[in-house]
């Protein structure tokens, strides 16, 4: 019996085993770099060392943080850190603030929605927090009065003390699911496939079957337009109201082609503008409001330049105005730096808020557009950043913070800063 | 420890601490199988043991700095495994509860060929059998190795395992009697 046991629970066929394997291999490669190197140069690392390319060797610790003590004036006196310099302006002046102990309010007010390890917390003014639940993923409402949460192949709207409205479960795991500027719909990705449902759970539908991986974002101009990237790296709108048609043609009223390995979409200030984020390029697709019809129409489309061999880590644009926040990476042999960078339309350069040593994460505007939140997973801090006048800010023992009682807690995500009333 | 052919256990989380990709991916390499099958055996749905497996690799490298290498690497992944693929099994029981009906999707039959039966048993288990049959019987752990693995007193992992062998007998049983009139 216990023979037969073994043979069955070695030998059974096990669904879908090939193809998982070769995705969570992606996924674990793509983490062990970022980990590794903080900068998706080091992707493949995973991939066994040829001729062309040999695994990076060890680098001895001492030998490591001398590279990063020196590693600003080493960008200044090389050549190409000198142009880095002449390009963002005030690279080394700027420098990340003293940090208070712990999370104590917001500066600037409002509520964040962060995903740690164990689910999505949200943190009130005051820096108290309540954990939602166990969720994966979640995003605010408009106004903040609900979330919606995804948990495996389960879409869930909760209130932010946790109470559960609803619940769907569809037939693929959801993803990054987004509520329209209006509350009346979320749409959300299951798979590969976009689908639209009612704020109250009703109406589920498909929109497009084959999508990339990038959550959508919504028009804030009001009209019931989302904004997505099919499979072919397309940057598509489609009339949310309208389902797919039997043969799985999407509703789509306009398409431009996105940049490719486009990562992130968001459709901001005020509706004029859609960023498209990839790793080594930021993109602005301006958009217009066709009055007559109702609904947007595509502008020019042009490039934010980012200083050479720099990655783009994270882009948000503001809320109202046509103002760009970026997270950039430099990867070098001896270490990384980071800068938060600000691209205003008038202004030929963007300017540099700050430069750090090692990697930074996400970048959150504030709702009043006035503030910048900044991730610096390293030394486990948020980094509160004024766009204009004041001063900066800086909260360390974030991850202690979402992960109580823990000793080994992962840094975690900040998904949302809500909400302009 | 060493691990199936011969390699250095240790020694591939030591280079793989100190950045070598393909140590990494030897490790990845020589355990997904192992736990994307004692997920899948726990929850039986293919989607959430790619998700648990997955999760399981990742907290994996998240933890890669800390991991003390005098510890073997392989009880580690695979307790983290079974534990969040038990936590899953829970919740899914809990959701059947609260929403009072499966989920409106059709679960995937159970496999043919060898043991569908035997299969078909195991999924019937409760959960907390179930892993300990797959920690015992698939990752060949002891029943000491189990009540580390699950915090569990020992005895509850050995009734665990003689109440699910017992049920998995009479379905083996069953299966013999089926082949033999055919």
């Amino acid at each position: 019996m216990r023979d037969e046991l073994y043979r069955a629970l070695r030998n059974v066929a096990v669904p879908q085993e090939a193809g998982a394997e070769e995705r969570g291999q992606r996924i674990v490669e793509a983490a062990y770099a970022e980990q590794r190197g903080g900068s998706s140069e080091l992707r493949g690392a995973m991939t066994p060392p040829t001729s062309e390319g040999r695994s990076r060797q060890p680098l001895p610790r001492l030998a490591l943080a001398l590279g990063i003590a020196t590693l600003l004036t080493a960008l200044l006196l090389s050549p190409a850190g000198a142009a880095v310099r002449d390009w963002v302006g005030e690279v080394v002046e700027s420098s990340a603030p003293k940090p208070e102990p712990e999370l104590a309010r917001i500066p600037g007010g409002g509520r964040l929605l962060v995903q740690s390890a164990a689910g999505p917390w949200v943190v009130q003014p005051d820096g108290s927090r309540r954990l939602l639940g166990d969720y994966e993923e979640a995003s605010w409402s408009p106004r903040g009065l609900f979330i919606a949460a995804a948990e495996g192949r389960t879409l869930s709207a909760v209130e932010p003390d946790s109470t559960p409205h609803w619940s769907l479960t569809v037939a693929a795991r959801v993803r990054s699911p987004r509520w329209s500027p209006s509350g009346y719909r979320i749409a959300y990705r299951a798979g590969d496939e976009l689908h639209i449902v009612a704020g109250d759970g009703t109406g589920d539908h498909l929109v497009n079957p084959d999508t990339a991986p990038v959550a959508p974002a919504w028009s804030p101009y009001g009209t019931p337009e989302v904004a997505y990237v099919n499979s072919e790296g397309q940057l598509r709108i489609a009339a949310s109201e309208k389902r797919a048609s039997r043969s799985g043609a999407p509703p789509d009223m306009a398409g431009a082609v996105a940049g490719r390995d486009t990562s992130q979409i968001e459709w901001g200030a005020a509706g004029r503008l859609v960023l498209e984020v990839s790793p080594g390029h930021l993109h602005l697709q301006r958009m217009r409001l066709s009055k007559l019809e109702g609904r947007s129409e595509f502008g020019t489309r042009t490039e934010l330049a980012i200083p050479a061999g720099a990655s783009v880590v994270d882009a948000a644009v503001a809320p109202e105005r046509r103002t760009v926040a970026a997270v950039i990476t430099h990867w070098r042999q001896h270490g990384t730096t980071s800068q938060v960078l600000v691209f205003t339309p008038r202004a030929a350069k963007p300017q540099s808020l700050l430069t750090v040593p090692g990697s930074l994460g996400e970048v959150a505007w504030s709702p009043d557009g006035r503030r910048l939140l900044v991730a610096w997973p390293g030394p486990n801090q948020w980094l509160f950043l004024p766009v204009g006048r004041g001063k900066p800010r800086a909260v360390a023992n974030i991850s202690t913070a979402f992960s109580p009682g823990e000793r080994a807690a992962s840094f975690p995500r900040v998904e949302g800063w809500c909400c302009r009333r | 420890m060493q691990v199936e052919d011969g390699t250095d256990e240790r020694r591939l989380v030591r280079e793989a601490q100190n950045g070598s990709g393909p140590a990494m991916a030897r490790l990845y390499s020589l355990h997904w199988r192992g736990a994307y099958r004692a997920a899948y055996l726990v929850v039986h749905d293919a989607a959430a043991a790619e998700d648990i497996a997955q999760d399981a690799f990742l907290a994996a490298v998240d933890a890669l700095d800390r991991f003390d290498r005098r510890r073997p690497f392989r009880p580690w992944l695979h307790r983290i495994v079974v534990n969040r693929a038990l936590d899953w099994a829970r919740r899914e029981a809990l959701r059947r509860r609260v929403d009072g009906a499966e989920s409106v999707f059709e679960p995937l039959p159970p496999p043919e060929g060898i043991g569908g039966e035997l299969m078909a048993a195991l999924k019937e288990l409760p959960a907390e059998q179930r892993a300990v049959v797959v920690l015992r019987h698939l990752l060949e752990y002891t029943p000491g190795e189990i009540a580390r693995m699950l915090e569990l007193p020992r005895g509850t992992v050995n009734s665990r395992l003689r109440r699910g062998l017992d049920r998995l007998r009479a379905a083996a049983e069953t299966e013999e009697f089926a082949e033999e009139r055919r």
